[in-house]
């Protein structure tokens, strides 16, 4: 690939944002930031893939992937530090559409990855070290995954099984992702015969760029999830034990469930001591997350139908121009009620 | 066999004390205060470790670094002692809550000095019979450590408020004015002194003067080219630790890696256990990376940009040859790294201008407190940070009251001579270090005579300056080539089952 995966990865972003947004959005929703705003950008631009999962990005790397693009014609700097593709742009990023790490969810598993893959990388060094017989330092030295481990291991009685388990679990699980991919993810491990491998170091034997293996590596890390919450790795689903997301944000939680006592949003801003517009993000958070949850107490028919009509034929997710649009008649917060909902029903 | 040889044996596996051991061993059983300064490598732990399967309580050991913490731990829970328990931070606490109560039943305690500076954690100690207080690194007790750790600076206090339990205070370099910091600081006036030489006769000292910054970029290439390894290569910046390992890669200088502070800690474990287990010949790296890591065969230390002082040098070096064969110590050096260095040693300190600066916007009228609080204003970094808490709490304490725009600029004009003082001193240690460099008579006689010692003898390999052919650290003609990498399937296998078996299932 000539352009870098970091280009590779805006451009995806700048097709789903569609001049829409500015590069520090991008930033936000890789860096996985906890506002509203960004958490509803995510669902909204169906960039909730992506979400949270190159929490050491900088600005400075975006804009110079940026300026790949601008270079090799394939982004279009808009206005200040918004971009959008070009038709070129367009055809490449479908030309590579192969390279897109297709399990990545990081807006459900960007918490709990890190700590699934410590108890993962451990075990499967203990159990190496113990069915070759040597002794060993632990490739983790968290405490709460030291413990977890030990506590798990002592509850499995037979180490030659839960090895024989482990084997064959993860053997079915890479068989079902790229050759490339299961490489990268064995060489990530420990065992008793070879350390892991660093990124950097599993890039220059690949001949490929770290990010690019970085985020093949969180792709299979989160296909294993994905497999194990639907019942098809036992051994994996034990390994995220109390792991297992959250939808919502803490707070939002809360709010949501004094809704479902019958609270009415001013009730619940006096109850909790917060802002209006506080409650406002809630409830957005609450109607993109929750399926099934209702948003009419909140928005009437009419209004919502409006609101759909516009943004449809505005071609826009732009709050300020459907409200022009209607006249001003709608509120912010029923516009992005409405949109919230309307997730994933249409798309550019 | 004694009892103390027989419990060695029976703890630890030894059949004999090390030199050194034994003596600071008696002492400390025999409830007196200890200095040991015993070089790195030479197994200055047990001299905490046997004595705590002899006394009665607990022993508490305070430990600068968590990675050296979690090191030992690590060895003694794998020795099969359960009895051991670390605190390195506050979200410890709250975890460790349930332990604090039963603290009396480990018999290792190990803790940060910031985590004795919590008034709950001193409380659950005050309920311990400690038997032993070990500091480790002692050195950074002086407020003349090169590695500047204002919560040590209390230890004294904390010691006393424990009962004044024995103390043993270890490190492995202290010039004479750190000694006597460590002991005035502690409180242990009467303490036996084992001092043991810096000087590592197994390891040549050499410096390569180069023309440029590109000479010597060349001229490093070569030796780690050519010299046996496993090596280590100290450089004062992570660019050029990562630039170099790249470089020495490419061509073929071995298996080589970068290691510095600013990677997340997974992938500095894999790289450090990497080195440990032989997969590397050479990393490329910063200070941050030698503590903690036990590796005997080290054959090399070569140096980029030279230490900021001779103790750090001192330190650094002393990682080769732990196993007592010949090994190298190289450092290079052309003009204009002593500026380079100096910035980098100074980048802590705060220009006179900054803190006057930020003084000025220290609100007017209000609480120290609010003092404090202007140090989380972005900007600072972490030392910076600590540097000047440091001083805020020393100047509160000596002038209780309100911010006024009178005790501001007192507070200004304070604290701008205390970083002067520090800056003067860095400056000092450093003009020592390149006078070292300079040198043009015996380096070992120097090195020594700056820790307070003279050289008895003549040693047979010595230094560039006493003559010194480097014929004998070359590289074996065959080097065994790294195990090739197997397909996924196979690796898996070998995992999990082992190896030699064949796998079935991957033809
Ligand atoms: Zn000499």
């Amino acid at each position: 690939m000539r352009h870098g995966y970091a280009s590779f990865l805006l451009a995806h972003c700048l097709r789903r944002f569609n001049g829409e947004r500015m590069l520090a959005a991008v930033y936000h929703v890789f860096s996985g930031k906890k506002s509203a705003q960004t958490l509803q950008d995510s669902k909204w631009f169906q960039l909730e893939p992506l979400f949270g999962t190159w929490k050491n990005v900088t600005m400075a790397a975006l804009e110079e992937a940026a300026m790949a693009l601008v270079e090799q014609r394939l982004a279009l700097s808009a206005k200040q530090r918004t971009y959008t593709l070009t038709a070129a742009g367009e055809e490449w990023l479908d030309k590579h559409a192969a390279l897109f790490p297709r399990h990545l969810n990081g807006w459900r598993y960007h918490e709990a990855e890190p700590l699934f893959w410590q108890r993962l990388s451990l075990i499967g060094q203990t159990l190496s070290n113990l069915v070759h017989g040597r002794r060993f330092a632990p490739i983790c030295r968290d405490e709460r995954t030291l413990q977890w481990v030990k506590q798990y291991l002592l509850a499995k009685g037979s180490r030659q099984m839960l090895a024989k388990t482990l084997h064959q679990e993860l053997v079915r699980l890479l068989e079902a992702v790229s050759e490339e991919a299961a490489t990268i993810f064995t060489l990530r491990l420990t065992s008793a015969v070879r350390i892991g491998w660093t990124m950097e170091q599993i890039a220059a034997h690949l001949q490929k760029e770290a990010l690019y293996v970085q985020f093949q590596f969180r792709n299979v890390l989160h296909y294993m999830m994905a497999e194990a919450e639907v019942g098809r790795a036992p051994m994996m689903a034990e390994l995220m034990s109390g792991l297992a997301p959250a939808v919502l944000t803490q707070s939002a939680q809360k709010t949501y469930e004094w809704l479902r006592k019958g609270k009415t949003m001013e009730a619940i801003a006096e109850i909790r001591r917060l802002k209006r517009s506080t409650i406002e993000d809630h409830i957005v958070e609450i109607a993109a997350n929750v399926p099934g949850f209702s948003i009419a107490p909140f928005v009437d028919d009419e209004k919502a139908a409006a609101i759909r009509a516009a943004a449809q034929a505005l071609r826009t997710r732009k709050l300020k121009e459907i409200r022009e649009a209607l006249d001003g008649k709608v509120s912010y917060f029923e516009i992005r009620l409405v949109l919230a909902k309307e997730v994933g029903r249409w798309t550019s | 066999m004694d009892e103390l040889t027989k419990t060695l044996y029976r703890r630890f596996g030894h059949a004999s004390f090390r030199p050194g051991q034994r003596e600071v061993v008696e002492d400390v059983l025999a409830g007196r205060d200890v200095l040991a300064m015993l070089p790195t490598g030479s197994g200055k732990s047990l001299c905490y470790q046997l004595p705590a399967y002899l006394l009665q309580g607990s022993v508490l050991i305070v430990s600068p670094l968590v990675s050296l913490m979690e090191d030992q731990v690590e060895q003694l829970r794998r020795r099969g002692e359960k009895r051991v328990i670390a605190f390195h931070s506050l979200l410890d606490a709250e975890e460790k809550w349930q332990a604090l109560a039963s603290l009396a039943e480990f018999r290792f305690i190990y803790a940060s000095p910031e985590m004795l500076q919590s008034a709950k954690f001193l409380t659950a100690l005050r309920r311990v019979c400690i038997s032993l207080f070990v500091v480790d690194e002692a050195h950074c007790i002086s407020q003349w450590g090169y590695d500047f750790r204002p919560d040590f600076l209390k230890l004294g206090e904390i010691r006393r408020a424990l009962g004044a339990p024995p103390c043993l205070a270890l490190t492995a370099t202290a010039p004479p004015e750190v000694q006597e910091d460590i002991i005035r600081t502690l409180g242990m006036d009467g303490a036996r002194r084992h001092i043991h030489s810096v000087d590592r006769p197994n390891i040549a000292l050499c410096v390569e003067h180069c023309s440029s910054t590109e000479d010597k970029a060349a001229r490093l290439v070569d030796y780690a080219k050519r010299l046996e390894g496993p090596g280590i290569i100290y450089f004062s910046s992570r660019q050029w630790a990562e630039e170099t390992a790249r470089r020495l890669d490419q061509c073929g200088a071995g298996r080589v890696a970068y290691y510095h502070a600013g990677m997340d800690g997974e992938q500095r474990l894999l790289v450090q256990q990497q080195f440990l287990y032989g997969q590397l010949d050479i990393v490329c790296c910063t200070s941050a990376f030698g503590m903690g890591v036990n590796k005997e065969n080290v054959r090399f230390v070569l140096h980029f940009h030279m230490p900021t002082q001779l103790e750090a040098y001192v330190q650094e070096i002393g990682r080769a040859g732990r196993d007592g064969a010949p090994s190298l110590a190289v450092l290079f050096y052309a003009d204009g790294d002593r500026a380079m260095v100096q910035a980098v040693a100074e980048a802590e300190l705060l220009s006179p201008r900054e803190l006057h600066n930020w003084c000025q916007r220290l609100p007017q009228g209000a609480g120290w407190e609010a003092a404090m609080a202007a140090l989380e204003a972005p900007g600072f970094t972490d030392i910076q940070k600590r540097l000047l808490a440091y001083f805020l709490e020393r100047e509160q304490r000596e002038m209780p009251g309100w911010l006024t725009a009178e005790a501001k600029g007192r507070l200004y004009g304070r604290m701008a001579a205390a970083i002067e003082a520090r800056r003067r001193w860095k400056r000092k240690k450093l003009q020592e270090m390149d006078e070292w460099v300079n040198l043009s008579s015996c380096r070992r006689q120097a090195l020594v005579r700056a820790f307070g010692e003279e050289l008895t003898g003549r040693r047979d390999v010595c230094c560039d300056r006493c003559g010194l052919s480097l014929d004998g650290y070359g590289r074996a003609v065959h080097r065994p080539e790294a195990a090739p990498v197997r397909h996924w399937r196979e690796e898996l296998w070998d995992m999990l089952f082992g190896e030699g078996r064949t796998n079935e299932a991957a033809k």
